[in-house]
């Protein structure tokens, strides 16, 4: 049996939330580059990119298969367009519309079988011919192919359309049952050409009816008689014509993954983007100039890096606050895509990443229209939240950009360290883009190292440069800031004296 | 073909040789039922119930007559008390089945070409063969003890055990096998077949299937052939005459069967089948309303005017909701009874059900209730009112007058009148004494009547039975059902609705101030 796997994602559920997370996390950009307009990538790029599950050992697999991917480019891009090559023409030439007409069933199936068996021999002989893959998948693909697929099978397959052609006329076994009717048609592999003697004979044992050329009804019938005899071979054929039909559409989808990561290969190198195939190690979460890759295809351009090193000992938490517009959201992006990226096997636009465990990504991303405060929109946020609660898990990734803020901050406050002090001890990890102060002072009170807190870098002179660089919190500030000002209104006694 | 038929009963004649003659699984037949009654006691719904949308002429006619013989109508019910065994209803309905379908097979038989006739004969013979044996085995294990049934099994016995049926079955057996050889290659070439025997060429679905095994499996559709054509034609028959031709042989021992046996269905089996479906289609209707929970009993009959049925119930209200099931009772002393009460209490629904129930009986069937010792009525007669013409309401007393004193001429000791509300189209003071007259006439002549009415006093009648439908006992605005022996109530529902609402005196008084 012909058995390959180049994805190992089985039959995969994507993550409950999958719709959100492709929209926040702008995965339609990335994909966009991946497929190049073949809708097949994309569509296998987001199974891949939002599956539920991916274990450490199934996302080296893949690694291994995207670096022979790249290696092998000419091969790979030619398996796929001789598998989609071949399922063109038999959309185009073959009309199986309709399954009542056993006739017309065999002889369009027998059609597209040629087809198929044409695209697999060209199929082996490039196989044949390449310089050896080196991953474990594309190996799998050679060696079951080339020990399956045998002259015998070309050659009987060939046999089989030239039989459906019906030049020889449709022979089969018969028998007599109840009232005389017939019964259990087996159609038969036709008798070879006879021979003149071998004629004789059989005219003289055999039967021979003609119909009258006036006999149109017995035409109809006659044709009924041999659909009745090829139904079972119809289903037979069809079924052999829809095997072939999946190896292919199986082959193609699996293929258009690595298609993409070729595609999305030559992006990186036209735009000088760092390419790191991400490691894990259980007790970091780090990278070192990490682009936002949805911002890079937006601007076709190097977006600013970030780079981050967190020692990891169970979950952690990421902050990020400060003015608007300092890319707090973009670096949620950036590290959500790589996320992604990294569990799908494929390379992130960093100089290395580094991570702790394959978890899943979930966002929840305040929604434009949200910037409103109302119990309405609260209740739908928190709606929202408990559709990820209710699949999060150990080791997986949620990333929040303002979520909870459309109420006043104390209430938002209390909710959010109830949320986010839950997914921590629950070992969930947590990315929150927030201004709330009273989350975030509490939140490094209890559990100190294992946040993170990230604000926008300004240079002593106040320039922005949409770095983000840890920040600390400052007890009492608030209360200093106030009597500073205070205190700077107060003209100083001394210099009153003018 | 006439003359065929001729020749044929002559050689069943001379083949058959039985000595037990067929008696009908009916018992006796009975007369027609009075248009009045069957309308009154709605037995037309009830029939349409029975037969279930099968149209069928026979059985119609069967289920309108009225037996006059006791002895029919109790030769019927013990063919019932071993039909309602679950053992014998299986073998019989089994049995008639197969024998309709043989019968069909044989009607068809005329239609078709010599190629299929030939089939077709054979198959209805084997039909006939195991249905015979097996329905006679069945019976004779299950002893069976109603007459019609053990006088069916003897007649049966002298059938399958005649040289006629046996030799019959074992040619049949011999044709069946020489059929089974026949195996030929046909091919279809344009517009001409060919026929060879068989000669062992490979099959090419299981090539194919075994050739495309390295491929996984999916879910697979199926090719779906959509016969359009009779299998009766006669290209089919061409082909089977190409298989005959090389199965010569076979050919000649099918072709010799038919023609040494003609005829397949002994007439008293077919008359039996005809008949027993009075029968079978009872059962099913009885199975159809004892799935609701209501029960069926045979009914006993009395000899001395007693009467007591427990548990009777409605058929027609039985099928599609809850009915409340009912008794009564005499000692045949007392043979008038008088239904008074609340109203919509149930109480033409009660008579309704009793005169079913005793049509019922009149034909030897089980009757709806859980017990029922009931006399051998001769007559069902039925005074209900006519329309409903405002109009015309003097002429409809009239009527109830002449209908009356036409029960009373014919009514005798073994009638059973159901009237209805009669004479309500007077003052209560004149349809007292109307019905009185009535009554005391029946009284007299020792018949039997359920009367319904809403003039209590008639009920005070001293050779009265006295029957009120009662209020439910949670809550008195709502009927039982349960229609009991007793006084007419003293208290109307229609007062207690009216307080209910503050409409009494008092209460009125209370709210206007």
């Amino acid at each position: 049996m012909i058995r390959f796997d180049l994805l190992k994602v089985g039959n995969p559920p994507r993550v409950t939330i999958a719709e959100d997370v492709r929209v926040d996390l702008e995965l339609d950009k990335i994909t966009s580059i991946a497929s190049n307009g073949d809708k097949l990538i994309a569509e296998t790029w987001l199974d891949v990119l939002l599956l539920q599950e991916s274990s450490e050992d199934d996302i080296r697999y893949r690694q291994e298969a995207v670096k022979d991917a790249l290696a092998h480019r000419d091969v790979v891009l030619k398996m796929y367009s001789i598998a989609r090559e071949a399922l063109e023409r038999v959309r185009r030439e073959t009309f199986i519309f309709r399954l009542d007409d056993p006739v017309i069933v065999v002889y369009e199936a027998s059609k597209g079988v040629r087809i198929f068996v044409d695209a697999l021999e060209k199929l082996l002989a490039i196989l044949r011919s390449t310089p050896s893959f080196t991953s474990e998948a594309f190996n799998g693909l050679v060696s079951s192919l080339t020990t399956n697929i045998d002259e015998r099978f070309i050659s009987f397959t060939r046999r089989i359309s030239e039989i459906f052609s019906f030049d020889e006329g449709v022979d089969f076994l018969v028998e007599v049952g109840d009232y005389n009717y017939l019964k259990n048609p087996v159609l038969l592999v036709p008798k070879k050409k006879e021979s003149l003697l071998s004629k004789i004979l059989a005219f003289e044992k055999g039967y021979r009816y003609k119909l009258d050329p006036r006999d149109e009804a017995g035409v109809q019938i006659l044709y009924d008689i041999e659909k009745w005899a090829l139904s079972q071979t119809a289903t037979t054929l069809l079924k052999a014509h829809n095997k072939m039909k999946r190896f292919f559409e199986d082959l193609m989808r699996q293929l258009s993954f690595y298609v993409g990561a070729i595609n999305m290969s030559d992006f990186f190198e036209r735009l000088e983007l760092p390419k790191a195939y991400p490691e894990f190690n259980h007790t970091t979460f780090s990278f070192k100039n990490l682009y936002c890759l949805s911002l890079a295809i937006s601007k076709l351009g190097k977006p600013i890096p970030y780079t981050l090193d967190v020692k990891v000992d169970g979950a952690f938490a990421v902050l990020i606050t400060g003015a608007n517009k300092g890319g707090k959201t973009t670096f949620l992006k950036s590290v959500g895509q790589s996320l992604l990226l990294a569990r799908a096997g494929l390379f992130v636009p960093a100089e290395n990443f580094t991570i702790p465990s394959p978890g899943a990504v979930y966002t929840h991303f305040l929604r434009g229209e949200e910037r409103v405060m109302s119990y309405g929109k609260f209740e739908e946020e928190v709606r929202r939240f408990r559709n990820i609660v209710n699949s999060v898990k150990k080791n997986d990734f949620i990333l929040m950009d303002e979520s909870f803020s459309s109420t006043n901050p104390v209430e938002a406050s209390v909710v959010a360290e109830n949320v986010v002090s839950a997914l921590l001890d629950t070992g969930v990890n947590v990315f929150y883009v927030t201004f709330l102060q009273d989350l975030i002072y509490n939140l490094i009170k209890h559990y100190k190292e294992k946040i993170v807190l990230l604000v926008p870098e300004r240079l002593e002179d106040g320039t922005r440069t949409f770095r983000l660089i840890r920040g600390t919190i400052q007890p009492g500030y608030a209360i200093d800031l106030w009597n500073r000002i205070s205190k700077s209104l107060t003209p100083h006694p001394h210099s009153n004296t003018a | 073909m006439g003359d065929l038929g001729e020749s044929l009963s002559f050689i069943e004649d001379s083949l058959r040789v039985g000595v037990v003659e067929y008696k009908s699984i009916l018992g006796g037949r009975g007369r027609k039922a009075e248009e009045q009654t069957v309308q009154d006691l709605r037995i037309v719904e009830l029939l349409a119930d029975i037969l279930g949308g099968e149209e069928d002429e026979f059985l119609k006619s069967l289920y309108l007559e009225q037996l006059d013989s006791e002895e029919v109508a109790v030769f019927r019910l013990s063919v019932f008390q071993d039909l309602l065994r679950d053992e014998v209803y299986g073998a019989v309905k089994d049995f008639v089945s197969k024998i309709r379908r043989c019968m069909k097979l044989i009607d068809l038989e005329k239609d078709v070409y010599e190629q299929h006739k030939i089939g077709f004969h054979l198959d209805a013979t084997l039909i006939y063969v195991e249905a015979l044996e097996s329905f006679y085995n069945s019976l004779k294990a299950l002893k069976v003890g109603s007459e019609g049934l053990t006088q069916l099994l003897n007649y049966l016995q002298d059938i399958v055990e005649g040289a006629y049926f046996r030799s019959m079955k074992e040619k049949a057996y011999e044709a069946r096998k020489a059929r089974d050889e026949i195996k030929v290659r046909v091919r279809i070439a344009g517009d001409e077949i060919r026929v060879w025997k068989y000669d062992g060429g490979e099959n090419l679905s299981a090539l194919i299937e075994e050739i495309f095994s390295i491929f996984k499996e999916g879910e697979e559709e199926e090719v779906r052939y959509i016969k359009t054509v009779e299998e009766t034609s006669h290209v089919h028959a061409a082909i089977l005459e190409g298989a005959f031709h090389v199965y010569r042989r076979e050919y000649e021992i099918l072709k010799k069967f038919m023609e040494d046996f003609p005829v397949i269905v002994d007439e008293g089996v077919a008359s039996f089948v005809k008949e027993v479906g009075f029968y079978l289609t009872y059962i099913e209707y009885m199975r159809r309303i004892g799935k609701r929970g209501y029960p069926f009993s045979i009914p006993s009959f009395t000899k001395d005017g007693s009467m007591h049925v427990r548990g009777f119930y409605n058929l027609l209200l039985a099928k599609s909701g809850t009915v409340v099931p009912n008794d009564i009772d005499t000692d045949g002393v007392k043979r008038i009874f008088v239904i008074t009460g609340m109203n919509g209490g149930g109480k033409t629904t009660f008579a309704v059900s009793l005169g079913q129930l005793v049509y019922l009986s009149k034909l030897g069937l089980p009757v709806p209730a859980t017990e029922a010792k009931i006399p051998f009525f001769n007559s069902i007669m039925t005074l209900f009112p006519v329309g409903e013409d405002v109009w015309e309401s003097m002429s409809r007393l009239e009527q109830d007058v002449v209908r009356a004193l036409k029960i009373l001429k014919q009514a005798n000791s073994s009638s059973l009148v159901v009237a209805n509300e009669p004479f309500s189209t007077t003052t209560s003071d004149e349809g007292f004494h109307l019905a009185k007259l009535f009554l005391e006439e029946l009284h007299r002549k020792g018949s039997f009547c359920l009367l319904v009415t809403f003039i209590p006093r008639v009920a005070s009648l001293d050779f009265v039975i006295s029957l009120v439908a009662m209020p439910s006992l949670e809550d008195p605005g709502k009927p039982s059902y349960k229609i009991l022996p007793g006084s007419p109530p003293s208290e109307y529902t229609a007062i207690r609705i009216a307080a209910r609402y503050k409409l009494l005196y008092n209460d009125l008084r209370g709210v206007l101030g």
